[in-house]
């Protein structure tokens, strides 16, 4: 009965989760996984996973982005001035975020930039005709920063003229947060992912002893290389159409989801389905 | 260190905004650039020390992008860098407090002098990336109307044989040039590709007939295609194809045979440079030689034991001799130094 209840409220939650969508069922499935004596240690875990839903994520960008046009606009730059970057391939999330804002607050019409930071030969061209701006980089979630760093280095080796950076990004971890605040990159955001706010993290104190311990172990025998994460960050921060690779195993399951099925598996550990 | 004085007619003046801060390293973006590539560290320890000692006695440059709460610096990264290790190993002023920088606030530069600027900084680092270079200086020409490389290295720093090579990525058109800003290092044409295929290019262009009617961009697509199979192992190699047809130059027959090869070369895609030219270079035999021969003019010269000589035009002729000498052997070590070596960009 419990199980059942649980299953039903992360159904609620998550329900609209892309990659994989999380059912009674399917939580049902991820629960049965784990072992009777480890299930309110799941549970307690699962409480704390912090889910960005579309609308909320929307939401989020939208009021951000509103808050950092005005600003700019008082500092002088009016939107035209301005260049929104994806920094990731086409289909991954900086791409999809970006056009979710394009969509929604009209950035063409009002005159913006739209640009893949990977094209160097088209940022150089655009700073070149504008001179002076601000340069917007757009994704969903900044775990430590590394990866949004190495985009930002080589976008900036094309920028021509006086420009200032920006990030907008609906959720960031306090790691990231420093780094990119000592890049000199000013984050625009609806949520720092604090590392008290996760659990397996080493330091947090809500779920200290050995009930993390024991989740940290069964995280480990789920994927022995990266239980908790990329560089072992363990966030529990979870965006509608993917999850962060910084997530503990427990949520996220093995490649290929066997032999451990996780409730937030991210688009590349789905099972590839084969045409019948 | 960068002048920020306009060497240019065209070029604006950095305009103080009257304003002198003392500014702390959070209040500061640093460049993008990586210091331990920009900078010696004997010369930043040196730098270190002295500002751990006296504090930053020169203020250092800066400016604010409209929008942006921090500063960035247009002069001064070093004297930056140094405070920010210091604070980082929480050393402490002479007041007991964290350690601040004295500041000039300037308006933000014009896009020109922040280009001038960028190079300037970039004279420091050995292995900076030669495309957005390129790009830099082709925005530096246009807009300053100057193409002289004399003049151009005056203004950017670049030595004229790196404003040569930019030049010859900058004739190529943009399609290619996009090759060499792929951000994936495994995709990315490196641009000494673009340099050291120029001349055989156009020696295709101008003596095989076959290559001639691909056109420039076919022939250019052909020797893409090529180095993206792996037929050209190392853009270094191109060279030996130019040193094939410079060497059968007083011999016809030898060079019908080059000229052919070189059209094998540019057809057929599976024919590897080495493979298609090593037997027109017998590089040992002439590298045993010329080691022999720098034996023998220094062992000659030696012998004369010259030290001075009273004949003044005797004097000058021998000067004139020993700098023609000098200069090419300048040019030849050089050319062997390999500091930038085409073949680090691509493993064999």
């Amino acid at each position: 009965m419990l199980r059942y209840l649980h299953s039903l409220k992360a159904a609620l939650r998550f329900r609209d989760y892309h990659p994989q969508p999380v059912s009674i069922a399917s939580a049902t499935r991820w629960m049965k996984q784990i072992d009777k004596k480890d299930l309110k240690l799941a549970w307690k875990l699962l409480d704390k996973v912090i889910y960005l839903s579309e609308a909320e994520t929307r939401k989020i960008l939208l009021h951000q982005n509103s808050v950092l046009m005005s600003n700019l606009h008082k500092a002088g730059l009016p939107p035209k001035k301005l260049i929104y970057v994806q920094t990731d391939d086409a289909g991954s999330s900086s791409p999809m975020m970006l056009g979710m804002l394009r969509n929604a607050a009209g950035l063409e019409q009002l005159g913006c930039t739209l640009l893949d930071g990977r094209d160097a030969f088209g940022v150089n061209e655009a700073t070149k005709r504008l001179q002076e701006g601000a340069i917007i980089y757009i994704d969903d979630f900044v775990g430590s920063g590394t990866q949004f760093n190495k985009a930002r280095t080589f976008l900036m080796q094309s920028v021509v003229g006086s420009f200032s950076e920006f990030l907008l990004v609906p959720s960031i971890c306090e790691e990231g947060l420093t780094k990119l605040t000592d890049l000199g990159v000013e984050v625009y955001t609806g949520h720092i992912h604090a590392k008290a706010e996760r659990p397996l993290h080493e330091s947090s104190h809500l779920m200290a002893g050995e009930g993390r311990d024991r989740l940290i172990e069964i995280c480990k025998t789920i994927r022995a290389k990266g239980g908790l994460g990329f560089e072992n960050m363990a966030t529990m921060v979870v965006l509608y159409r993917n999850a962060p690779n910084s997530i503990p195993a427990i949520l996220r399951g093995s490649d290929k989801q066997d032999p451990f099925y996780g409730l937030f598996p991210r688009t590349k550990d789905l099972p590839v389905q084969r045409p019948k | 260190m960068p002048t920020l004085k306009p060497t240019h007619p065209e070029i604006a003046p950095v305009v103080p905004s009257g304003q002198l801060r003392r500014l702390s390293v959070e209040d500061i973006k640093p460049s993008t650039n990586n210091p331990r590539m920009l900078f010696d560290k004997p010369l930043l320890d040196e730098l270190r020390k002295n500002i751990a000692e006296h504090g930053v006695l020169v203020p250092i440059t800066v400016y604010q992008p409209k929008g942006q709460t921090k500063f960035s610096i247009l002069d001064g990264e070093r004297r930056y860098r140094c405070v920010v290790d210091l604070t980082n190993d929480r050393h402490l002023g002479k007041d007991g407090k964290q350690i601040k920088i004295p500041a000039n606030i300037v308006e933000p530069p014009t896009m020109i002098a922040g280009l001038l600027y960028m190079f300037s900084i970039h004279n420091f680092r050995a292995d900076w990336e030669l495309m957005p270079t390129a790009l830099s200086l082709k925005i530096v020409m246009e807009e300053l109307g100057e193409t002289d490389n004399f003049a151009l290295s005056k203004l950017t720093g670049l030595s004229e044989r790196q404003i040569e090579r930019c030049k010859s990525l900058l004739a190529f058109p943009e399609k290619y040039q996009k090759l060499s800003l792929d951000p994936d290092p495994q995709t990315r044409i490196p641009s000494n590709f673009w340099i050291e295929a120029l001349p055989v290019i156009n020696l295709a262009m101008d003596k095989v007939e076959p290559v001639k009617k691909l056109g420039r961009n076919g022939a250019t697509d052909k020797l893409v295609e090529k180095y993206k199979d792996k037929k050209i192992k190392s853009v270094i190699h191109f060279r030996r194809i130019m040193e094939s047809y410079e060497l059968a130059e007083d011999d016809a027959p030898q060079q019908a045979k080059v000229v052919r090869r070189i059209e094998q070369f540019f057809l057929n895609p599976k024919l590897e440079t080495r493979a298609g030219f090593d037997e027109f270079v017998v590089e040992k035999k002439r590298v045993k030689n010329a080691l022999a021969a720098c034996e023998e003019f220094l062992g000659q010269l030696k012998k004369f034991k010259l030290k001075y000589t009273t004949d003044e035009d005797e004097r000058k002729n021998l000067r004139t001799a020993l700098k023609q000498v000098r200069e090419y052997c300048e040019s030849l070590e050089e050319a062997l130094k390999g500091d930038d070596d085409p073949e680090a960009d691509q493993e064999d």
